[in-house]
């Protein structure tokens, strides 16, 4: 298995300050974006590479893996 | 059908907009925004030549402070000044005749200057609304679907122009690959405060220590107020900004000055220390400003760079329209090649330099390149002064 586990990101709001410096560094394709100028918070990422939270000023994005149901 | 879609109304989305709507264009500007310019990403440093070169001047309504020249500071606190009062004290300074070097502006109400220049210019201006796709249509020109209040509507333009920053969406929507590496957007938070005294003049403080890849600055913010903040490449640290700032302030030279501050509002983003992108246009599509990274990789100040893109592009899609020609990818590279000759060119050439010095894993040899390289940069005899 040489691809990452799909995660799910979740957002502190508190902290976030609306920068949008996370979607700057996503390599997703377009639309990987919450109505609040972050990374998705509701559709698995299947790149993993944790740029956004990486970037992110105040450290406020975290992930959980996505488990997915089998079919 | 208008001519330009315009995506974004910031510095570079409106100066399109304005521009183009004056040399006879039908635009229509977005943004998905209620009040442009909130929350603020931006520490608001012009200099008076960029607002000069696209025909502004420097109005009450969006300036905070006039500024004069530049401190660089070393890590432990060594300073170069560049005080254009000294330098050139017949052109810079308070007296009749004399004008400022730049200015620290508003974001909010620079940015609702610039669209309400855009407007009275004839380009009509939506805000709260957001475009989440494209499609080329066999005419040659574009649809582009919208939604506006919680409406989804569909536009007819003959080019897109994705103005729409460093969170830029719109490239992506036509399969360009935009985003920007994490070793190359340094990642900022400021504070706007009360309690710190300044004088007219742009500080900025390189050094490891306080912001590794990147560097650290106060700004006078009017009505006595300041701004200081810092970024920095955390693929050269494992500390977030936040952090940075919080050393930055209680244990740098600066400590005894910062003592007594009071936190009025909190700011950060992204700033790309980066390369412009290779490729800038598609079909029915330009770039311009940060969504193009149209910014300076040493400074990443983006503000002026914004504005000259916004210009240029203007220039050449009325050119192009008035022409008759199709916008196909073909006709828009001649955009590209207009920014690089005019722009671009310098800003590779600066970049070549950041990258060089970025490369240098000895840290106290790179501190002192990039406390060089600041310095000089600001320099009067700078090749580099007036981007
Ligand atoms: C902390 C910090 C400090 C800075 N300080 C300075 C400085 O002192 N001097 C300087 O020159 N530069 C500075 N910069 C850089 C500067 O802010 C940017 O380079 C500049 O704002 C770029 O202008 P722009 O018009 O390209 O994009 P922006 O100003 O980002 O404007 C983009 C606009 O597009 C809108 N938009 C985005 N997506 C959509 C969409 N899908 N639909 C509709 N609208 C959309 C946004 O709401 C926004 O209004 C700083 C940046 C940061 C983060």
């Amino acid at each position: 298995m040489s691809k990452k586990e799909p995660v799910l990101f979740r957002i502190g709001w508190n902290a976030c300050i609306n920068c949008g410096a996370c979607v700057a560094v996503c390599p997703q394709e377009a639309g990987f974006i919450s109505p609040f100028d972050t990374i998705a918070v509701d559709t698995p990422c299947d790149i993993a590479c944790m740029a956004c939270e990486e970037i992110c000023p105040v450290t406020t994005i975290t992930h959980y893996l996505h488990e997915i149901d089998a079919a | 059908m208008y001519d330009l879609l315009v995506v974004g109304s910031g510095p570079a989305g409106a100066t399109t907009a304005r521009i183009a709507s004056e040399r006879g264009l039908r635009v229509l500007l977005i943004d998905k925004r209620q009040e442009l310019g909130a929350p603020i990403q931006c520490s608001g440093a012009v200099s008076g030549h960029a607002l000069e070169e696209v025909g502004l001047s420097p109005e009450g309504e969006f300036v905070q402070e006039a500024i004069y020249g530049f401190s660089i500071y070393n890590q432990e606190g060594q300073k170069t000044t560049i005080d254009y009062r000294q330098l050139k004290p017949d052109e810079y300074g308070t007296g009749e005749g004399k004008k400022p070097l730049g200015y620290v502006v508003d974001r909010r109400r620079f940015d609702r200057y610039l669209m309400t220049l855009a407007e009275r210019a004839g380009a009509e201006v939506w805000l709260k609304t957001e475009g989440p796709g494209l499609s080329t249509l066999p005419d040659g020109s574009c649809r582009v679907l919208l939604r506006r209040f919680n409406k989804e509507l569909e536009v007819q333009a003959r080019v897109l122009v994705g103005a729409d920053g460093l969170q830029s969406q719109v490239g992506k929507w036509a399969g360009m690959r935009t985003h920007i590496k994490l070793r190359e957007l340094a990642s900022c938070l400021q504070f706007v405060v009360d309690g710190v005294e300044t004088d007219g003049l742009l500080e900025i403080v390189t050094g490891h220590r306080w912001a590794p890849g990147g560097y650290a600055w106060v700004f006078p913010k009017g009505h006595g107020y300041a701004e200081i903040g810092l970024g920095v490449t955390r693929t050269m640290t494992r500390q977030n900004a936040q952090a940075h700032l919080e050393q930055f302030l209680k244990e740098s030279f600066f400590k005894d000055r910062f003592k007594g501050l009071r936190i009025l509002e909190i700011q950060g983003g992204g700033v790309p220390l980066a390369a412009p992108l290779r490729t800038q246009y598609a079909d029915n599509l330009i770039l311009v400003g940060d969504a193009a990274r149209h910014v300076n990789p040493i400074t990443g100040g983006g503000i002026h760079t914004a504005l000259s893109g916004g210009k240029i592009a203007a220039h050449f899609l009325s050119e192009l329209l008035a022409k008759g020609k199709k916008p196909s990818r073909q006709n828009l590279k001649g955009y590209q090649d207009r920014w690089l000759e005019e722009r671009g060119n310098f800003i590779w050439k600066l970049y070549g330099e950041k990258s060089k010095i970025f490369k240098n894993k000895d840290i106290s040899s790179r501190d002192e390149q990039l406390y060089q390289i600041m310095s000089g940069y600001f320099s009067p005899h700078s090749e580099y002064k007036k981007i």
